[in-house]
């Protein structure tokens, strides 16, 4: 069957008005009340002490979280499609669990685990290392948060470049690492960049989960995220709450042109 | 030489190598001919280290490397997806096994650009996989395999996903290869004509299990039993025995067939059967037929005996073999 003329430019508007009025409307919004004021007072409001501290917190915590996750979803994409793994069923539905599992109910189950009377909260008395209520909290509820996006871009290239590759480099005479440092890495190179990309987005918009076990102090203990939150809902600082937005989505922006560009490379090549 | 014993592989139930023994001569040209299925490529990967056996032992050249991994068996191997290096360069894809042994940098250089002019990739040093045709991938991966002197090279169905034409030029360029560097070689096909055209020698697997060893001529000539006989080329049943079409030969009546199987001291059947349909084949002619007892089956004649004979469709007939073996097996033919 063939779509009329009129139903397709009824279809192409329908779809133009959602896109607008769902995505480019807010966005317009916040830029509008950002820039409307002109470029010294965002400049200020984004140098305040409390953004910048929020800025490089937001930045520390996605420098921890993409190695650990870069480590731990490469060794276990290889496990789940390489390797004889026990209870192989359970293993995907644990690395899918934080997809389904609501990022608050994260921070609950962080601060149960880790807090005063937590299995493991005795580690703060003995060591004085503050879990809940500091970084450590904080990046592990964004490591778990962004656990499978590693695993999930992985995992299926492996599946499509099979095994013959890593075959031939061993009847070659190389050893694993060898075998894996230059065949399998270079092989994956492209779906663990998406999934670094994705992990990098996911972690600088984390609010859920890092509320819950954040102090929340500014200048100390909030994320960028946290910052737009407490200077609208506790500051009354609309203002300043757009202009920590836009520079979040300032930084969500570089990182999808830098996918862009490296997606481009890759169809040039 | 490549020496197996006993080789036994299993798959839950499923035996793919029921206890084989197979022993490859130094500098032979040996072809793996079977079915999909018989174990060929299990055989060959067990060989080369990529499958662990559940009994047996492999040796090469004397040395026992059943439980040596695939890195220390002095092994080449080249898979029928050519399993080429898709990010690296020809160059790089020729030069891996070299660079992995730390040889110095011109050496390297110097071997892959002959392996290159060897293989007939000369100036395509820079070029990737995918910029290669499925033939020059599979020479590439020749290339790969050969360039750390392997005392052995293992090649998997190598031509099975290149068209015809292709398929052909390269398995006499192999042979030629061969003939010029003596490496210790196993080919696996379960195309007969790819078997009997490359190999010195040919081992027929079947269900696990080695059906018969030798030479490709008396393979042919002297099968042991009938799934040899019909795997390595057209057969026609005559009565209780499986013959070459192009060993029937028609009489026109049965005493005159009888004298002549007699003068030829040839054994068997004589047949009584009708000429259904004579096809001209260029060269030869094939004439089908249906014998007596409902059986149908195929002769294959010269043109000049087809022209002097001029057998016509409905024309009653004797048929008999020139050359059959005692009577096979009855069952039927796999
Ligand atoms: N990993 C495996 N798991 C189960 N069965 C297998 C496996 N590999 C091979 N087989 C079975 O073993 C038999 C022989 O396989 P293979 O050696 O690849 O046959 P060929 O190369 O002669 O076609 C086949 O029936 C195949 O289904
Ligand atoms: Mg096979």
């Amino acid at each position: 069957m063939r779509t009329s003329r009129r139903a397709t430019l009824a279809l192409r508007t329908l779809a133009l008005v959602y896109l607008v009025g769902l995505l480019a409307v807010p966005i317009v919004v916040i830029l509008w009340r950002t820039f409307g004021e002109g470029l010294g007072p965002f400049l200020a409001s984004v140098r305040t002490p409390a953004a910048v501290s929020a800025l490089n917190l937001s930045l520390l915590i996605v420098a921890i979280t993409v190695p650990l996750n870069v480590v731990f979803g490469v060794v276990t994409a290889i496990a789940l499609a390489r390797w004889r793994v026990p209870f192989r069923g359970v293993v995907q539905a644990v690395v899918d669990l934080p997809f389904a599992v609501s990022p608050i109910v994260v921070g609950v189950s962080l601060i149960m685990l880790w807090g005063v009377g937590g299995w493991f909260g005795g580690l703060e008395q003995s060591t004085g290392i503050k879990v809940i209520f500091g970084l450590p909290g904080m990046v592990i509820a964004t490591v778990f948060v962004t656990l499978p996006f590693v695993v999930r871009e992985v995992e299926p290239v492996l599946h499509e470049i099979g095994t013959e590759q890593e075959q031939a480099a061993a009847t070659l005479g190389a050893s694993g690492w060898q075998t894996f440092w230059r065949i399998t890495l270079p092989a994956i190179r492209w779906g663990l960049t998406y999934g670094v990309v994705l992990t990098v987005a996911r972690a600088l918009g984390e609010f859920g989960a890092v509320i819950m076990v954040s102090s929340g102090f500014p200048g100390v203990s909030q994320t960028l995220t946290l910052l737009v939150h407490s200077r609208y809902i506790d500051d009354h600082n609309t203002y300043g709450a757009y202009t920590a937005a836009t520079l979040l989505m300032g930084l969500a922006l570089l990182t999808l042109l830098g996918m862009t560009l490296l997606d481009r490379k890759r169809t040039h090549r | 030489m490549i020496t197996v014993t006993d080789a036994r592989k299993t798959y839950g139930d499923f035996v793919a190598l029921d206890d084989v023994s197979l022993e490859i001569p130094a500098g032979s040209l040996t072809a793996l001919l079977g079915p999909s299925g018989s174990g060929k490529s299990t055989l060959l990967r067990s060989i080369a280290g990529l499958e662990d056996l559940d009994g047996g032992n492999v040796r090469i050249d004397g040395e026992d490397v059943t439980h040596q991994p695939p890195q220390h068996r002095g092994i080449g191997f080249v898979f029928q997806h050519y399993a080429a290096f898709k990010h690296m360069t020809v160059r790089d894809n020729v030069a891996f096994g070299l660079t992995i042994r730390r040889r110095p940098k011109a050496e390297v250089a110097r071997k892959v650009d002959d392996l290159l002019e060897i293989v007939g990739l000369d100036g395509f040093q820079h070029r990737y996989p995918a910029q290669l045709s499925g033939g020059q991938r599979q020479r590439m991966a020749l290339a790969r395999a050969l360039a750390v002197d392997p005392q052995v090279l293992l090649l998997d169905e190598p031509f099975g996903a290149l068209d015809a034409k292709v398929r052909a030029d390269l398995r006499r360029w192999l042979r030629r290869l061969h003939d010029e560097v003596h490496v210790t070689t196993v080919l696996v096909t379960h195309d007969q004509e790819e078997a009997l055209d490359v190999a010195d020698r040919i081992a027929v697997l079947n269900k696990g299990r080695i059906e018969q060893v030798g030479d490709p001529v008396s393979l042919y000539e002297r099968p042991e039993n009938d799934f040899v006989m019909s795997f390595l080329g057209a057969v026609s049943r005559l009565g209780d025995r499986l013959v070459r079409p192009h060993d029937i030969v028609l009489e026109r009546d049965h005493a005159t067939a009888a004298s002549r199987q007699a003068a030829e001291g040839a054994v068997g059947p004589l047949v009584a059967a009708r000429v259904d349909r004579v096809v001209r084949l260029g060269f030869e002619v094939r004439i089908e037929l249906t014998a007596d007892d409902g059986e149908r089956f195929v002769a294959q004649v010269t043109r000049a005996e087809a022209e002097r004979r001029r057998y016509t469709a409905g024309e009653d007939v004797v048929a008999w073999a020139l050359r059959s073996e005692e009577p096979v097996g009855a069952g039927p033919v796999a």
